[in-house]
């Protein structure tokens, strides 16, 4: 089971904004880009022609709060400011 | 003139055992919630250890929608394929009000309940803010009008708190302070978990697995069984993922979600998982404080109960957040009924944290307060595992070279690794004295 099919099972009410930004100038200088594995939803990718390499999307965010602790809270990354959704947006569980 | 004596900011467990309590004494309380309906946002394992639950709602067994009653624990040490595991059934746990339960569904109820008291439940809200001004604290949402006053907050709002972060009171989380976990939840038929787990109808078994992949501390999988469905997760402090990741396992590292796949397909897990179809993906932090480091919880007028104040406790076999965040929960609508009693809001906070110290909450904690140098010591996850394997095989095989006496094979094992004999016995000290 690969974690696109995984991200199949999960409900989404997508907010009009970004509830998480990245400024993806700030990962020129990150080294380790742990973004890439440690999203476990994925919404950080790398392509080598953009400046800083990292596209962001939110809308499959599960607000696990992993990217404010390892790149928010880093005094050494900080590309990514964090909050969580509006009301009533974001990802809806039904199980839980 | 407050809106009302207390906001409850969030509807896990915790927040809605606190409005649950301070409605049934006639406070005036708002339980704000962001979800379109409560228990839509959460996520846990889980074993709810019921019976601080028991406590505050008697007939919960009866009416709560619950998963199996948990009549054996299981804990598997995996080893290059190899699994030493324990068994535990005991009729004196029979008694206990333990369950499985999935959040989502229970957090519904249990809200419903707490509106029955008389809480107002205030859904699809998200608090921005939260500032004392002299004798009110204003609480800011993203909603058009939506502030609302109260003489207390109880901060109920998970590990990525924001009401301790916006007002002041904790500390944001540090990776060493945290762990991420996955989790699927798979559909089976009753009669195939029966079976395959060996349970009578309405049992449930709950395993705890550490020790993959070799050498990779502070990682481990549990599994627990539901009326038609079991949960399979992983759990990994920020840190050793991190760390792990760095190592270069595949290019720029391995996600968690990777390591719970490749988990699902081991030779001592595979016939337990095997067969049904995932339903639902879910990933969260988890608080993985030490009594030692535990943040800030209080001020004049603020609270910070459940996950927003870190309290859970990692056993390495079992994990403890959902009773702890219901009695924390508690301890707050304690501590508000006295402050209403003696018209004494501004030591709201002091009073809970006392309450909350006295609690078998903080014992529980201190008491086990040496287990996270336990559960993060490399050689309860490599070597020495890989020694009792070796001695195990040695035990067990009939073919080989497996002769001699036992207890030489043990001492061979421990010097090709070169592990001293009294490192081991303090280890293992340190692991009886914690437990
Ligand atoms: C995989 C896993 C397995 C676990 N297994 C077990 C187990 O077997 N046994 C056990 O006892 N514990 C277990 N735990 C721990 C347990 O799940 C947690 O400790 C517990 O759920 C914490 O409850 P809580 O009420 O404090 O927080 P949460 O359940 O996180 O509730 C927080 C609530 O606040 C809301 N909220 C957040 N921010 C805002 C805001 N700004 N405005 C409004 N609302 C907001 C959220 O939507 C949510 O409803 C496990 C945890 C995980 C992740
Ligand atoms: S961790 Fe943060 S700073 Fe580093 S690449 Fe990812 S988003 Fe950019
Ligand atoms: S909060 Fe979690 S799921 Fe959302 S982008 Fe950050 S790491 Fe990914």
């Amino acid at each position: 089971m690969s974690v696109e099919k995984d991200l199949e099972t999960v409900e989404w009410d997508v907010g009009e904004e970004g509830h998480i930004t990245v400024d993806n100038s700030e990962c020129v200088d990150c080294e380790e880009k742990p973004c890439l594995h440690l999203c476990p939803a994925q919404c950080f990718d790398y392509q080598e022609e953009r400046e800083g390499g990292i596209y962001f999307s939110y809308e499959h965010c599960i607000e696990c709060g992993s990217c404010m602790v390892f790149c928010a809270n880093d005094p050494d990354r900080g590309a990514v400011s964090w909050t969580k959704p509006d009301g009533g947006k974001g990802v809806e569980y039904d199980l839980g | 003139m407050v809106d009302f004596d207390v906001i409850v900011v969030g509807a896990g467990r915790a927040g809605t055992a606190a409005a649950y309590k301070l409605a049934e004494h006639g406070i005036d309380v708002a339980l704000v919630e962001r979800a379109k309906e409560a228990g839509m946002k959460n996520v846990t394992g889980g074993v709810l250890y019921g019976d601080v639950l028991s406590e505050l709602v008697p007939e919960f067994p009866d009416q709560a929608p619950l998963g199996r009653h948990v009549v054996e624990h299981n804990v598997r040490i995996l080893n290059e394929g190899t699994s030493i595991g324990i068994s535990y059934r005991d009729p004196a746990i029979l008694d206990e009000p333990n369950y499985t339960i999935q959040v989502g569904r229970f957090d519904q109820w249990f809200v419903k309940k707490a509106e029955e008291k008389g809480a107002v439940f205030i859904p699809e809200t998200t608090v921005r803010d939260v500032s004392q001004r002299g004798e009110e604290v204003l609480v800011e949402t993203d909603r058009t009008g939506g502030d609302l006053t109260c003489k207390a907050v109880v901060g109920a709002d998970g590990v990525n708190t924001t009401v301790g972060r916006v007002a002041g009171i904790r500390e944001t989380v540090r990776n060493e302070n945290v762990g991420q976990s996955v989790k699927h939840v798979i559909d089976l038929d009753k009669s195939t978990i029966n079976e395959r787990f060996n349970l009578e109808p309405g049992e449930g078994a709950a395993y705890a697995f550490e020790g993959f992949p070799e050498g990779v501390p502070g990682l481990g999988y549990f599994l627990y069984t539901f009326e038609s469905s079991i949960a399979v997760g992983a759990v990994a402090s920020m840190s050793s993922l991190e760390k792990y990741g760095k190592q270069g396992y595949s290019g720029r590292g391995t996600p968690l979600y990777d390591l719970l796949d490749r988990f699902k397909e081991l030779k001592a897990v595979k016939p337990l998982v095997e067969g049904g179809s995932t339903t639902e993906y879910q990933g969260i932090l988890v608080p993985k404080y030490k009594y030692s480091n535990l943040p800030q919880r209080y001020d004049d007028r603020i609270s910070l109960v459940g996950d927003a104040a870190g309290l859970t406790l990692n056993k390495g076999f079992t994990f403890r957040g959902l009773d702890f965040g219901i009695k924390s929960g508690m301890c707050a609508a304690e501590a508000a009924i006295g402050s209403d009693q003696n018209q004494d809001w501004d030591s709201f906070g002091q009073r809970y944290d006392k309450l909350l110290n006295n609690s078998y909450v903080m014992t529980e904690m201190k008491q086990h307060r040496g287990i996270p140098s336990v559960v993060e010591n490399e050689k309860f996850f490599d070597e020495y595992p890989a020694v009792a394997r070796e001695v195990l095989e040695h035990t067990f095989s009939t073919s080989g070279d497996a002769s001699g006496l036992t207890w030489r094979q043990a001492l061979r094992s421990l010097r090709k690794r070169d592990i001293k004999l009294r490192g081991v016995l303090a280890d293992g000290w340190k692991a009886v004295r914690s437990f």
